[in-house]
């Protein structure tokens, strides 16, 4: 893996090694324990867990993915301390960045599965082809075989990015593989979902960072995503909100209000049904988040979000079927109305000849 | 006009009663009857009437009944109860859904209804103006009275001169013989009296109602026709322009009794007919017997005030302005004829031919309150403490004018507005207006 | 499928095929009954369909002397309504909804007056709704569907403020409601006394045409 750390080094032992200063360090705890919604007194909680955690091993199985969660997570702070956090996990197996290839990778797998059973960490991401595993196997073996392989033994399950935690892209309309989420198919382990499209690197972070130091999951929402980055949504704490209660929306990309950063609700923005932390967080070190860009949030972290009827109509909007139906429709009371009157008709008719 | 109005009312109510019919139906038969009868007079009109009330509860508000007893039971709409179930059972396009929980329509509904229908009910037609989904409740009232005269229900005061009508061609008693008697007496008083020639331009109708209450009516309208030079004549055998089958509610009757009425004006080859002085006559001859009878009328039907207005204006008619003398006016619409009949600027412009200035009732013309004796009401016993109710806001509107003097132009409103006057002592003087312009012919 | 997938979704395909089969089915089935020519003689040759047609305004507003006592009525039951409509076609996001299905939008009003147009508006219901029950003459006439209809046109209203605010429930759970009781009343119109939105144009037509071919204005 990259490079040679023996297994029982601390975490604080690698930091230093490595040239981080006390402070430097402090300063990550200090940022890392805000962002997941913790008090300031546990920071040196925080900081001495992290500083004397033993590197845990992490298996990583990619699935049906894009890579695009590896990418986001590893390509945009390097080097950072993130970095250097997931430098210091003991990472054990991952095939984008693992230089081993073939039966070696699978051994040495099979390895660490076994000499940290029942202790290590499952990082999955891509979803999991169950109507035809031929769509994706590795080394032989499919998705679904190698999860339930690989979590049989884990301490706890983190499904990266929406397609491992609810079926992302490929469980879309129609799901030609049969694509499911991990949590369809692991009911016996505890599973944390950062769900994304890709998520957020820090909340990737603070997942990992709080499993060092309390060994255990954070608070998890309705969708099992960690509360203290899923715990809003980008509408509560979306800079151009007043926009929205002022009713002042861009009509089309790059209008008058676009330029003048109106909501985009219009333009389909899915922000206030859509639970993440990236209207504070934000993305590349806090630069800008989708919004901030002049694009409607897609809502990535919301399971089947792909399919919500169109990423550029508005929440408002609704699915009224196809013409024909309500053509059909009209046509039918048509015929009931013609009916009943006809009906009425002749019973009246008969009721006339009555009346002398 | 006597002051013996009340007696003669009295008399005649129970004469009425007494001439009614038994109708030998059972329970069963009579329900059938009304159902049939509501089934064969609702029309699409009718449906979206129906289709449209939200229960706001205004016409509450237009009816002189309601108003002057405050009894909620006599809200318009609630009047047409068994109609509406009936046709949301029957034939609402919905029917098959809303019978599971809308309630058969039963004899004894009916009958708890009769009061609300007839007693409480004029006919006036003020709930249809104002009702803001433009229901026309007097319209559909008039139906459910049309099931219940068939189911038998027709009150027996109305009932029974309608079976006179309809048998004897006599109207309580009074009939070709009593016209005779009455033309003989004008005669005498030196008029010429043009009865029964066998062709004529107008065709005039008197009412038994004038002829036993010994009203100057016929006599002012014998004077007024002879004026204008018109070819008139009146039918003994058609004379009457009253349609006790309007106020019963029995259309079959109706239609009879009207009919006597076209063949003869066809007979005598008559353009128009006058209607003088009657209420309910002026509608059922001029808005519902050619529909009764499925054919355009080969006549005009005029009341006596359009007549004057239009001869007012050929320059036939002369009249002496008096300016009414040194009394303030007022004049009081008749439903029938005003709201309901459209003759509402004919009386003011003959009243202003006279140079009488009318000071307008805050409920004038299409909006005027009933006297609350039409529609049969001043013929019912049990309907008189509500009709006294009723006059209370009619008097206090006529009151509000500061008029001495109010001219009406219906015999209905006239025996009404008298029979007010004696319970109340009002001190005001009621005047026809076809006996106004007869006392001010110009030479 | 969340509840508000289903009330985009087919919730809404549902109620609204329900609403078109219904309306369609009522407005003709009552139309189309037996129809009664008019065989006499209309005064002054034929106004009644201008007399119908200026019914259909006239009857908005009542003759001052006969709605002496009914002003309070008159005058809230208009504002509500006109709240409502406030409510319903000035709202942006409800125009977008529109603009959805018309391919046609037009201008909003900013929600600060949305919201208290709906705030006032259901005061205004919850007083009628009082005085239905307490008002000796709607006593008589009251039935079930005046209750219902009263409740499924106020739900919309409530949810839909309680959505705006974010009170009560997660968002899309109070969004989901929202549209979930705007299927309901649609699903309720075509059996109830809301059908008055479709039916008082031609009864409002037929009397004002009736009363005008007799020569009384409407």
């Amino acid at each position: 893996m990259l490079g040679n750390m023996p297994e029982k080094q601390t975490l604080g032992e690698i930091l230093e090694q490595q040239g981080v200063s006390r402070r430097g360090f402090m300063k990550f705890c200090a940022t890392i324990t805000s962002m997941m919604a913790l008090p300031p007194s546990m920071v040196s909680a925080v900081a001495q867990s992290l500083e004397n955690a033993k590197r845990p091993s992490v298996i990583w199985l990619p699935f049906q993915e894009c890579t695009g969660c590896t990418e986001s997570f590893t390509r945009s702070h390097s080097p950072t301390i993130e970095g250097l956090i997931f430098n210091s996990i003991s990472l054990d197996y991952h095939h984008t960045l693992q230089a081993a290839a073939g039966h070696a990778a699978e051994d040495a797998k099979h390895q660490a599965m076994e000499a940290n059973k029942g202790e290590y960490l499952l990082l999955v991401d891509g979803s999991i082809p169950v109507g035809n595993p031929g769509y994706s196997c590795i080394a032989g073996m499919s998705n679904e075989d190698q999860l339930m392989e690989a979590a049989e033994g884990a301490a706890a399950i983190v499904s990266i990015g929406t397609c491992a935690a609810f079926g992302g892209i490929p469980k879309a309309k129609p799901n030609p593989t049969g694509a499911v989420a991990v949590r369809d198919l692991i009911k016996d382990k505890p599973i944390i979902n950062v769900s994304g499209c890709p998520p957020i690197p820090m909340v990737i972070t603070g997942v990992l960072t709080h499993f060092l130091t309390f060994g255990s999951l954070p608070e998890l929402d309705h969708e099992g995503r960690p509360v203290a980055f899923f715990g809003q949504t980008i509408h509560d704490r979306c800079y151009r909100r007043t926009f929205y209660d002022r009713g002042l929306f861009a009509e089309s990309f790059d209008d008058e209000g676009a330029k003048k950063g109106w909501c985009l609700y219009k333009l389909g923005c899915k922000a206030p049904t859509t639970y993440n932390a990236c209207a504070t967080v934000k993305w590349n070190q806090g630069t800008s988040f989708p919004i901030e860009s002049g694009h409607p949030c897609l809502g990535c972290s919301e399971p089947d979000f792909w399919d919500k009827g169109g990423f550029y109509e508005p929440l408002s909007a609704t699915a009224f079927g196809p013409t024909s139906a309500l053509l059909a429709a009209g046509a039918a009371g048509a015929a009931l109305g013609a009916a009943s009157a006809y009906a009425a008709r002749r019973k009246q008719k008969k009721a006339q000849e009555s009346q002398t | 006009m006597n002051a013996t109005t009340v007696e003669t009312l009295e008399s005649l109510r129970k004469k009425a009663k007494d001439t009614a019919e038994p109708r030998q139906l059972s329970d069963d038969e009579r329900l059938q009857r009304a159902k049939d009868a509501f089934l064969a007079n609702l029309d699409s009109e009718m449906a979206t009437h129906l289709e449209s009330c939200i229960h706001c509860g205004m016409c509450a508000e237009a009816c002189h009944y309601q108003i002057g007893t405050q009894d909620p039971r006599y809200t318009p709409i609630h009047k047409v109860e068994p109609l509406k179930r009936f046709y949301r059972r029957e034939v609402d396009p919905l029917r098959w859904l809303r019978r599971l929980w809308t309630p058969k329509l039963t004899l004894e509904d009916l009958e708890a209804w009769k009061p609300l229908v007839y007693d409480g009910c004029s006919q006036c037609g003020r709930c249809s103006i104002l009702c803001p989904m433009g229901i026309h409740i007097q319209q559909l009232i008039y139906v459910t009275r049309t099931g219940m005269a068939a189911a038998g229900l027709a009150p027996d005061e109305l009932q029974g001169p309608t079976d006179e009508q309809l048998r004897e061609n006599t109207l309580f008693g009074a009939g070709s013989e009593q016209l005779k008697e009455k033309v003989e007496e004008l005669r005498g008083k030196g008029y010429d009296v043009p009865l029964d020639k066998d062709k004529a331009d107008v065709l005039v109708l008197s009412t038994s109602h004038d002829l036993i209450g010994d009203s100057g009516t016929l006599e002012a309208t014998v004077k007024v026709l002879n004026h204008t030079g018109v070819d008139w004549t009146i039918r003994s055998d058609a004379f009457e322009s009253s349609n006790y089958g309007f106020l019963s509610g029995d259309k079959a009757a109706k239609k009879k009794i009207s009919e006597r009425i076209i063949n003869a004006a066809i007979d005598v080859g008559a353009e128009r007919v006058i209607i003088s002085e009657c209420g309910h006559a002026y509608p059922t001859l001029r808005w519902e017997a050619a529909n009764l009878h499925q054919k355009a009328l080969p006549f005009d039907v005029q009341s006596i005030s359009e007549f004057l207005a239009a001869e007012l204006e050929s320059g036939r008619l002369k009249l002496n302005k008096d300016a009414g003398g040194n009394r303030t006016w007022a004049y009081h619409d008749s439903c029938k004829m005003g709201r309901l009949g459209g003759a509402i600027e004919e009386p003011r412009a003959v009243l202003r031919a006279m140079g009488i200035e009318i000071n307008e009732m805050e409920s004038h013309g299409r909006t005027n309150l009933c006297c609350g004796g039409g529609g049969g009401v001043i013929m019912m016993p049990s309907a008189q403490e509500l009709r006294r109710k009723a006059f209370t806001l009619k008097r206090e509107d006529v009151d509000n004018t500061g008029a001495t003097d109010v001219a009406v132009s219906c015999g209905g409103c006239r025996t009404t507005l008298e029979t007010g006057k004696a319970e109340t002592n009002w001190n005001i003087n009621i005047h026809s207006l076809v006996e106004m312009v007869a006392d001010r012919l110009a030479s | 499928m969340t509840l508000l997938d289903f009330a985009r979704g087919p919730g809404f395909q549902i109620a609204l095929v329900i609403l078109l089969v219904g309306i369609v089915w009522r407005i003709l089935g009552a139309v189309a009954i037996r129809f009664s020519k008019d065989l006499t003689k209309p005064r002054g040759g034929k106004q009644s369909i201008r007399g119908g047609l200026k019914a259909i305004l006239t009857y908005s507003a009542p003759p001052h002397e006969l709605e002496k006592n009914i002003k309070f009525q008159h005058y809230t039951g208009y504002a509500w309504h006109i709240g409502l409509f406030v409510v319903i076609f000035l709202f942006g996001p409800h125009v977008f909804f529109f603009e959805n299905i018309l391919g046609f939008g037009w201008p909003h009003l900013p929600n600060a007056v949305i919201m208290v147009t709906g705030i006032v508006t259901m005061g205004i219901l919850v007083t009628l709704l009082i005085r239905r029950m307490i008002h000796p003459v709607l006593k008589v006439l009251n039935n079930a569907d005046d209750y219902i209809a009263w409740t499924v046109t106020f739900l919309p209203l409530l949810t839909g403020t309680l959505a705006f605010y974010h009170l009560g429930a997660r968002y899309e759970t109070l969004l989901a409601l929202h549209i979930l009781s705007i299927e309901l009343l649609m699903i309720y119109i075509p059996f109830s006394k809301l059908m008055h939105m479709f039916m008082v144009w031609p009864s409002r037509f037929r009397t004002g045409s009736d009363f005008s071919r007799r020569g009384v204005e409407a």
